[in-house]
C-alpha cells in the first residue's frame, strides 16, 4: 500500500522518497491517475502528411492509431476490435484506407466507422440485429493538436489543452514553429532503458547542474564546448504552466540575428523565425540574449535545442529532438526520440542539423549515452529496501528556511518564473504536478456504448 | 526483390580474406583496441544503421526514414576518441562485449578491387554486476575495398538490425 499523503508532503517539501523511482505501487498509481488523465503527447501531424497514413503509438499500455481520414482530419483511435478486443493493426505505421481485423474481418475506415463484417446477414439479421453505421474503434476520449503535436488524454473531461498548456506555448514555439509552415519530424528511434520514467523527465526539465560533469567526455573531444560549467551557470531555469527549461546565455550584444547566427541558423531560417515569433518570444533572444535549451512538458515529453560542430572544419549545426519517455514499468522505459526540423529550411540546413542530432542524442548520440547510464543506475539503486529511508535532497536553490538563495532573473523577456544560474526549482515545479496527479483520485469514466461508438464527423 | 547471386565459394580467397577481415575486426572491437578499428577504415566510410520499422508487408515508407547512426571518419573517430577520455560514463567501466560474426557470404565488388560481403553479428554487452546482459542481433552489410598493401578496409557498412526496439542502452558499442 503506498501512503500518497506521507510521499507527496516530503516532496513538495523538496525532499524526494528515493523508491519513487523504482516501485509497482506508485508505478500503478500513476497509471491510474497520471496518465488516465494527463495530456500526452503521441505523434506530430508531419508523420502522417496524407490521407491514410497512420501510426501506431501507445499511451502506457493502451494502444492508438493516430491516423489522418479520407478527409483529412487526425483522428485518434483505440487499436482493439469492438468484437473481440484484437488489435486491428500490428503495423507501427503505413497508409491505409482500411482496418480489417485479423480475427474475425471486421473492417474498419480509418476514421475509425465499423464498415464491413463477414456475413452480417447470417450473424446478426439483416435490419435490427446490428445497428450499422454508428459503430467503430473507441476513439481517444480528449484529442488536441498545437503546432502539429498530436496529444490525447484518457479523460474525457480534461481541461481544454490550450488552457492547461498556457504561456508554455511562449516555449514551444521555439521548438516547433520557426516558420509558418511548422516542423516536420524524422523518426522516432525507438529503444528500452531499465530506468524510471520521471528521471528523464526531471533531467530535460531543469538539470543544467549535471551537465559539465556527465557531459564533460563532449567537450574534451571538441564536440559541444557550451557544457562547461561557467557557460552553464549564466543560463536562466524557466518554469511557467506544465512545463519547464533551460537556457544558455550568449555572448553579449549578439541581437536577434546575431544569436540565432551564433548557433548556426542560416540568414533564411532567421528571417522567417523573425517573421513568425512575436516580439514577446524574439525578446528573449535578441533583448535577454538567453537562447533555448532542454525543456520538459508535463509528464513526459521533452525537447532538446543544440548546436554542436559537426565535422573537422568546425561548422556549427543546431539540432531539435523531442522525445517521449514511455513509461513501460517502474524499472524501464522506452524512449521515442524524433529529429524535427523547420519543414521549410534549406535541404543542406537539414542535412547538418540532421547530423548534429545523430552526433548528440538519440539512441547512439553521445550526450544520451552517459544520460541513460546514470539513469539506470539509480532505477536499481532506488529498488532496494534503504531506498525507502533515504530522502533525496532536491532542495538546489533554495536556504535552509525554504527560500530562494537568489531573486528572479528580472532581465528574462520569456513568461513564468525564471533564476539564473543552478538549481533545481524547475524539478520542484514538476513534481509539483506529480504530486497533485496522484494525489486525485482516477477519473470516472463510463463504459462506451456496445460495440465502441462511432462518433461521427 | 535483387537477383538471387551465388556467393564465391568458401574455398576461394576472396571469401577467406574477407571472412578473416571480420573476425579480425570483432576482435578489435571485443578487447576495446578502438584506434586499430579505426585503421581498417577508408577515408570515405560511410557507416550506416536505420530504424526497423514494422510495416505491412508491401507496405511502402511514409515520410523520411530514421537512422540510428549515419556516420563518416569524422564521426566515427569523435566516438572513439570519446570513449577513451575516461568519463565516457556509459562505457566507465567498460561493457564486456562479444561480437558473433556468422553466415557470411562472399561476393564479387562493384570494383575489381572490392568486395561485397553480409555477414550476421550478434552482440553480446555486459555491464557491471547486477545487471542483464543485453542482446543485439543484426544483418551487416559491407563493401570491403583492397588497400593495396595486401590488406582489406571496410568502406561501407549497413547495419541492418532485428529489433524495432533496441533493448540496448544505447549504442556506444558499434556493430
Amino acid at each position: 500500500m503506498v501512503d500518497v499523503a506521507a510521499i507527496t508532503a516530503a516532496v513538495r517539501d523538496g525532499y524526494v522518497p528515493a523508491h519513487v523511482y523504482n516501485d509497482a505501487g506508485v508505478f500503478a498509481l500513476e497509471a491510474e491517475r497520471l496518465f488516465a488523465r494527463s495530456w500526452t503527447f503521441v505523434a506530430h501531424e508531419s508523420e502522417i502528411p496524407n490521407n491514410g497514413d497512420f501510426v501506431k503509438r501507445r499511451v502506457l499500455a493502451d494502444s492508438f492509431l493516430v491516423t489522418r481520414d479520407e478527409i483529412g482530419a487526425v483522428r485518434v483511435l483505440l487499436n482493439m476490435c469492438v468484437h473481440r478486443g484484437m488489435q486491428v493493426c500490428r503495423a507501427e505505421a503505413g497508409t491505409t484506407s482500411l482496418f480489417r481485423c485479423p480475427y474475425h474481418g471486421w473492417t474498419y475506415r480509418s476514421d475509425g466507422r465499423l464498415v464491413g463484417l463477414p456475413f452480417r446477414a447470417e450473424a446478426y439479421g439483416v435490419d435490427d440485429g446490428f445497428a450499422h453505421g454508428d459503430e467503430g474503434l473507441l476513439p481517444a476520449p480528449s484529442v488536441a493538436i498545437h503546432n502539429g503535436l498530436v496529444f490525447v488524454s484518457l479523460d474525457p473531461a480534461a481541461p481544454p489543452f490550450e488552457d492547461w498548456l498556457g504561456d508554455f506555448a511562449y516555449y514551444l514555439d521555439f521548438y516547433t514553429r520557426q516558420s509558418p509552415a511548422g516542423v516536420e519530424v524524422r523518426g522516432p528511434q525507438r529503444w528500452r532503458v531499465r530506468a524510471n520514467w520521471k528521471i528523464g523527465a526531471e533531467n530535460f526539465t531543469g538539470d543544467s547542474y549535471h551537465t559539465p560533469h556527465t557531459h564533460a567526455s563532449v567537450v574534451d573531444i571538441g564536440l559541444f564546448g557550451e557544457p562547461k560549467a561557467h557557460k552553464r551557470k549564466e543560463g536562466v531555469l524557466y518554469h511557467v504552466g506544465p512545463g519547464g527549461g533551460t537556457t544558455y546565455k550568449l555572448p553579449p550584444g549578439l541581437g536577434l540575428a546575431g544569436g540565432l547566427r551564433y548557433v548556426g541558423y542560416p540568414d533564411e531560417m532567421i528571417e522567417r523565425m523573425a517573421a513568425t515569433w512575436t516580439p514577446g518570444q524574439q525578446a528573449l533572444i535578441g533583448e535577454s540574449g538567453f537562447i533555448f535549451s532542454a525543456a520538459t512538458l508535463f509528464p513526459n515529453l521533452s525537447f532538446v535545442h543544440n548546436w554542436p560542430r559537426i565535422d573537422a572544419a568546425g561548422t556549427v549545426a543546431p539540432f531539435i529532438s523531442l522525445r517521449v519517455w514511455q513509461p513501460v514499468g517502474p524499472d524501464e522505459t522506452e524512449v521515442l526520440s524524433w529529429f524535427a526540423v523547420a519543414r521549410d529550411a534549406p535541404e543542406d540546413f537539414k542535412a547538418r542539423s540532421y547530423r548534429a542530432y545523430l552526433l548528440c542524442f538519440g539512441s547512439s548520440g553521445m550526450f544520451e549515452q552517459d544520460d541513460v547510464e546514470n539513469w539506470v543506475s539509480i532505477t536499481a539503486a532506488a529498488g532496494g529496501r534503504m531506498a525507502r529511508r533515504l530522502l533525496l535532497d532536491s532542495r538546489m536553490g533554495l536556504d535552509g528556511q525554504g527560500r530562494p538563495i537568489k531573486a528572479t532573473h528580472a532581465g528574462f523577456a520569456g513568461p513564468g518564473t525564471a533564476y539564473q544560474g543552478f538549481g533545481e526549482h524547475n524539478q520542484r515545479h514538476w513534481l509539483r504536478q506529480w504530486c497533485d496527479a496522484i494525489e486525485r483520485d482516477p477519473p470516472e469514466v463510463a463504459p462506451s456504448a456496445r460495440g465502441g461508438a462511432w462518433p461521427g464527423r | 526483390m535483387s537477383t538471387p547471386r551465388s556467393p564465391l565459394p568458401y574455398a576461394s580467397e576472396g571469401h577467406q580474406r574477407a571472412h578473416q577481415f571480420l573476425v579480425e575486426e570483432a576482435h578489435l572491437l571485443d578487447t576495446g583496441e578502438m584506434e586499430a578499428w579505426l585503421g581498417l577504415l577508408t577515408d570515405d566510410i560511410r557507416y550506416v544503421m536505420p530504424v526497423q520499422v514494422t510495416r505491412s508487408r508491401g507496405a511502402g515508407a511514409t515520410g523520411p526514414a530514421m537512422d540510428h547512426l549515419d556516420e563518416d571518419l569524422h564521426a566515427l573517430r569523435l566516438r572513439v576518441q570519446r570513449l577513451a577520455t575516461g568519463h565516457a560514463w556509459t562505457e566507465e567501466p567498460p561493457s564486456r562485449t562479444r561480437h558473433f560474426v556468422t553466415n557470411v557470404r562472399t561476393f564479387p565488388g562493384p570494383a575489381a578491387h572490392e568486395l561485397v560481403v553480409e555477414s550476421a553479428v550478434l552482440l553480446w554487452r555486459s555491464r557491471g554486476d547486477d545487471r542483464p546482459p543485453e542482446l543485439v542481433s543484426a544483418g551487416r552489410d559491407d563493401l570491403l575495398r583492397d588497400d593495396g598493401y595486401g590488406g582489406l578496409r571496410l568502406a561501407r557498412r549497413l547495419v541492418r538490425v532485428d529489433e524495432a526496439v533496441l533493448r540496448t542502452q544505447n549504442l556506444a558499442i558499434l556493430l
